[in-house]
């Protein structure tokens, strides 16, 4: 390298060292700021501490816990607050970046609208309703509390409400929630929501059998095993023993 | 261009293979973004950057062997773990900047280790087959016959690309220090903001 193509090199990168020193977001900051946090756009250690990052403490100088869901940062009332019922008051730690991002670039790696349930107290993170609405169908409006039996706080679905307690979805029952639980409710279910099942061909199999009463089908059945038949009848019949030998 | 029919012109015969190698290294990147993408792996493409960053320091020791910094390793070796070494380190740290336009400073980082990738890739795969492909032209041209200002005017557009792809191999090493300023800066950048954690 001759001796003007280092001075010319140099003094490029002196002028790229001083316009990172004056225009920080522009040149280092991974994307643009929230709207509400754009005046500190130039000041990176507004939040940011040396070498370890966006600071909580930083947060909270704005931010004060006990204020959040309730008054602004300026102390103002908030009119339409994210969720009923302030929480932030009920956080185990003070973990700010743990749920929050803000530069546009570092969201995009984060999942939005993740919340870990773990970092509120017990009482509290047991205490479900008092943040998430009920859904609207006629199973849950039926349920108040209680949320654990069927979900767990990483996330609200797949539930983890153990069908086949009451009907193995086997193969055979590899069908759609609506084609047994009609109109939503899942309070009730019905079998003859496919070809295989109508209730000429049910009634006529169960009569045959001396079987009168034959309506709660899962009392009996529940899984596609017709050998496998529990309740008064199996067991009058012997015929989960029987299944029981065959295997 | 003018060049005999048996001989085939510098650029089907060079600068094609080169366009193709380099053309792979865009369409691994934009595959291995895609692959990223649709297994929601996006975040392993943010940490890319290390061993990308990594692999292109390990392949300097060539270029230290090379100004004889140090004196042991086979050169020979020691340029092919250097070609290979900074063509994978590019790819990793291609696909660690995505198409995600945010900071400056980065992808000015980025498209000056563009140019010196392609900078390298002429010095390995251009200069030198070009340069003897052009004497051979010139030696061609003078057994049919030809006075001297034919053979030139004969070898003319050749005679030219080799003199730009001479200049493109004299920025392979000014542009390796922009790229190692910006790339530092960067860096510096990332651990006095970032919280690993």
């Amino acid at each position: 390298m001759n001796r003007t193509v280092k001075i010319v090199l140099a003094a490029n990168l002196i002028v790229f060292a001083i316009l990172a020193f004056v225009y920080p977001h522009l040149m280092v900051g991974p994307g643009k700021l929230i709207p509400g946090h754009g005046k500190l756009e130039e000041d990176c250690f507004a939040c940011h501490a040396p070498l370890s990052g966006a600071d909580s403490p930083r947060c909270i100088v704005c931010h004060k816990p006990e204020e959040i869901g309730r008054l602004t940062t300026v102390g103002l009332p908030i009119d339409k607050p994210l969720t009923s019922t302030p929480f932030h008051q009920k956080l185990t730690r003070q973990d700010c970046v743990a749920c929050h991002s803000d530069h546009a670039g570092v969201k995009r790696f984060r999942p939005t609208g993740h919340f870990n349930h773990g970092l509120l107290e017990k009482a509290t993170r047991d205490e479900c309703q008092s943040c998430h609405k009920s859904p609207k169908d006629t199973l849950h409006q039926q349920i108040r509390g209680n949320c654990s039996q069927c979900h767990n706080q990483e996330k609200w679905t797949p539930a983890t409400f153990d069908h086949d307690k009451h009907f193995e979805l086997d193969r055979d029952h590899n069908a759609r929630c609506v084609t047994c639980h009609l109109h939503n409710d899942y309070s009730r279910y019905t079998c003859y929501g496919c070809h295989e099942h109508t209730p000429d061909n049910i009634r006529r199999k169960h009569i045959k059998e001396g079987i009168r009463s034959y309506e709660n089908c899962v009392e009996c059945h529940r899984n596609a095993d017709e050998h496998d038949i529990r309740g008064e009848y199996g067991k009058r019949e012997g015929k989960r023993d029987r299944k029981k030998h065959n295997d | 261009m003018t060049t005999s029919p048996t001989a085939g012109s510098l650029w089907r015969q060079h600068i094609l293979p080169f366009t193709l190698l380099l053309g792979l290294l865009a369409a691994a990147t934009l595959a291995g973004d895609f692959v990223l993408h649709r297994l929601n792996l996006v975040w392993v493409g943010r940490y890319l950057g290390i061993p990308g960053t990594l692999l292109i320091i390990g392949s300097l020791v060539y270029s230290l062997r090379k100004r004889k910094y140090i004196s042991s390793g086979n050169p020979k070796t020691l340029l092919t773990l250097h070609e290979v070494g900074t063509w994978l380190g590019s790819l990793m740290v291609l696909l660690h900047a995505g198409v995600h336009f945010n900071a400056i400073l980065p992808w000015l980082a980025t498209v000056a280790m563009g140019i010196n990738v392609i900078s390298g890739m002429v010095g390995k795969l251009l200069l030198g087959r070009s340069r003897q492909h052009v004497l051979g032209q010139r030696e061609h041209f003078q057994l049919r016959g030809l006075s001297r200002p034919e053979v030139e005017q004969a070898v003319f557009w050749d005679a030219v690309t080799l003199d730009a792809m001479t200049k493109w191999r004299k920025v392979h090493i000014p542009i390796f220090v922009v790229f190692a300023a910006l790339a530092s800066g960067h860096i510096v950048s990332i651990f006095l903001f970032w919280g690993w954690r």
